[in-house]
């Protein structure tokens, strides 16, 4: 019977580990549907918070500066993870100081990576706005999808570079047609990551976006919204933030593990 | 005098301080089916790959119809390779994978339909077309992979161990299919493989290969009949070897007794040899020029013939003698009873040991 009682007790300490992790995730959800709008009392369910955003000018702004940095990029590291990715796994000879190189800006704490890059920014005298916030994002990005690519060709069957060489194909043309459409479940993957990594990134954006609030992303403007205290908007806000973070991490994982219909 | 179609010329290739191939010089005919056999580390993957363009030759040269071919990368030459692992693309169909080769060489639309079409046809797969690697079976992919080499209608077919991962009856059944293809197409093939009896099914010569160099090279029935070394005589097909040493002109086991031999192997040291007889060779009736005697200690029964294994004074191993389903059926051996076996001079092989 002691089996038995330590899965109790497993499924117990489960238990109590996701309360910790999503109570306070579904209070949030939960009040941003709030009628009333205070934390203290239930007062009916509304979409009213959500309405009371559609006619937040700052909040839209924020919001599509936000849509604009993650999707600019997003592109610009996915093509360059990839390409990176690919590069690096076909001369895997090369030993570690290379992966360290590549691995460094995940690892990186973000408060070091966003002074380095304003310090940088500042030194070659760019003037600074969403595209500074753009490669800021590109260069921790750019691990990220690195690392989900380089995931899916360590099990890469090379011999179908080779055979694509011998039908008569150029390496551009391997490149195009062979490499990368083998690869693109773990390019989309690697993209979506970096999506949802750029929607809700903080302290970088902060750092690099540059004097005034033309250039202000939505989790600054939360950031900003919320020294004044918690309101029900800010809830409805993060839950939307939230939505959009977890079906695209959801997709992506989704679409590294399950692969193309043809592998 | 015909040209010489492929030859490889001294050909060397070191990986580090390995030397893979060792100076190999080969010509290969047109239309020819020839087979590069060898255990694994022999080098024989190292020059198929050296022919197809994937590694570089550290010494020599290789020509094709007389023009050297040694400096073309392998997208420009008109060799292709089927693979071991088949290759295929797997986000492509059955018939995109074989029309990718007939596209990178810019052939019109329609006749690439009708090229990979027609080869359908022949490997009996037109209902699969649409279909991708991964639905297919072992023996669908290998035809696939074939195919897409096949289209091309390349000068010379190169196949890396093309049925090694098919099960024993189909195996068998595509050692013959490869052989028709072969004919049909009139491509020279290159086959290599680790498996002799595949290499005597299959080719019209054979070359053995053993840690980079080339041990022999002729048709089946030169290297299966007269091979020109121990390696040679024990790695193609089943071997008996006695341990026999020079006693004057001839040689004797090592019991004493005298073992003739034709064989114009030369012995010019006194010290041991070894002399090598086929099973098939070894007859329970009958008389010949040598003949030894023992105690049947096991009986392996293969339907079409039964191999007697014989304790005998001349070696440690048994000896084994090959019946027919014929002859066995006439005298019945039993496992504990003695036998005298015969064999003549002429089927008697010597080697330096």
């Amino acid at each position: 019977m002691a089996d038995r009682n330590t899965f109790r007790l497993m499924l117990l300490i489960l238990g109590v580990i996701f309360a910790f992790l999503y109570i306070p995730i579904s209070v949030l959800v939960g009040l941003s549907f709030n009628e009333g709008g205070l934390p203290t009392a239930w007062t009916g369910f509304s979409f009213k918070w959500y309405g009371a955003l559609l006619e937040n000018d700052d909040i839209l702004k924020a919001a599509g500066n936000t849509l604009i940095v993650a999707i600019f990029s997003t592109l610009l590291s996915t093509a360059l993870g990839s390409l990176l990715a690919i590069g690096v796994e076909i001369r895997r000879r090369n030993g570690k100081w290379l992966e360290t190189l590549i691995f460094a800006p995940m690892i990186i704490p973000d408060i070091v990576l966003a002074i380095a890059l304003l310090s940088f920014f500042s030194l070659i005298g760019v003037k600074m706005g969403l595209h500074t916030i753009i490669v800021s994002h590109v260069v921790f990005n750019l691990a990220f999808v690195c690392a989900v690519v380089r995931a899916r060709l360590k099990n890469f069957d090379w011999s179908i570079v080779e055979a694509s060489t011998d039908l008569g194909a150029s390496t551009f043309t391997t490149l195009k047609r062979v490499i990368i459409p083998v690869l693109m479940p773990a390019i989309i993957a690697g993209a979506l990551l970096a999506f949802t990594l750029s929607v809700d990134e903080f302290i970088i954006a902060f750092f690099t976006a540059g004097a005034g609030r033309a250039s202000i992303t939505l989790p600054m403007q939360i950031f900003s919204m919320i020294r004044f205290g918690v309101t029900p908007e800010i809830n409805a806000l993060a839950t939307l933030v939230m939505a959009v973070s977890v079906i695209a991490l959801a997709l992506s994982q989704r679409l590294n593990k399950g692969g193309l219909p043809g592998q | 005098m015909t040209q010489t179609f492929l030859s490889i010329q001294n050909v060397s290739k070191t990986f580090g301080s390995v030397q893979a191939v060792d100076r190999v010089s080969l010509d290969i005919h047109k239309n020819e089916f020839f087979a590069l056999l060898g255990a694994s580390g022999s080098g024989k993957t190292t020059l198929l790959r050296m022919l197809a363009g994937f590694e570089d030759l550290t010494a020599g040269d290789i020509t094709l119809e007389g023009i050297s071919i040694a400096g073309l990368s392998p997208n420009q030459r008109p060799l292709n390779l089927m693979f071991q692992s088949y290759a295929l693309f797997p986000h492509m169909s059955v018939a995109q994978n074989i029309a990718y080769g007939l596209e990178m060489d810019r052939l019109p639309k329609a006749e690439v339909r009708e090229r990979v079409n027609e080869i359908l046809e022949v490997i009996q797969l037109g209902h699969l077309a649409k279909r991708k690697p991964d639905q297919l079976s072992g023996g669908q992919r290998q035809r696939v992979a074939l195919a897409r080499a096949l289209v091309k209608r390349p000068k010379v077919l190169l196949l890396d161990e093309p049925l090694g991962a098919l099960d024993k009856k189909l195996r068998s059944e595509m050692q013959l299919e490869l052989k028709r293809l072969q004919h049909e197409f009139g491509i020279t093939f290159i086959v290599v493989t680790h498996d002799q009896e595949e290499a005597l099914v299959m080719a019209d010569r054979i070359a053995i290969m053993k840690d980079g160099t080339l041990l022999q090279v002729g048709t089946p029935h030169e290297i299966y009949e007269a091979p020109q070394s121990k390696f040679a005589a024990d790695f193609i097909g089943v071997m008996n070897f006695l341990p026999v040493h020079k006693n004057g002109t001839g040689f004797v086991g090592v019991d004493g007794s005298r073992i003739r031999s034709e064989s114009a192997t030369e012995i010019h040291e006194t010290g041991a040899a070894i002399a090598a007889i086929r099973p098939e060779r070894l007859h329970v009736t009958g008389t010949g020029d040598n003949q030894l005697s023992g105690e049947i200690v096991a009986l392996a029964y293969h339907g079409l013939d039964l191999l007697l294994h014989i304790k005998t004074a001349l070696s440690d191993n048994p000896v084994i003698s090959r019946m027919t389903a014929d002859e066995a059926d006439g005298h019945a051996p039993e496992v504990g009873q003695n036998i005298t076996v015969h064999w003549s001079a002429k089927d008697t092989h010597i080697f330096p040991n």
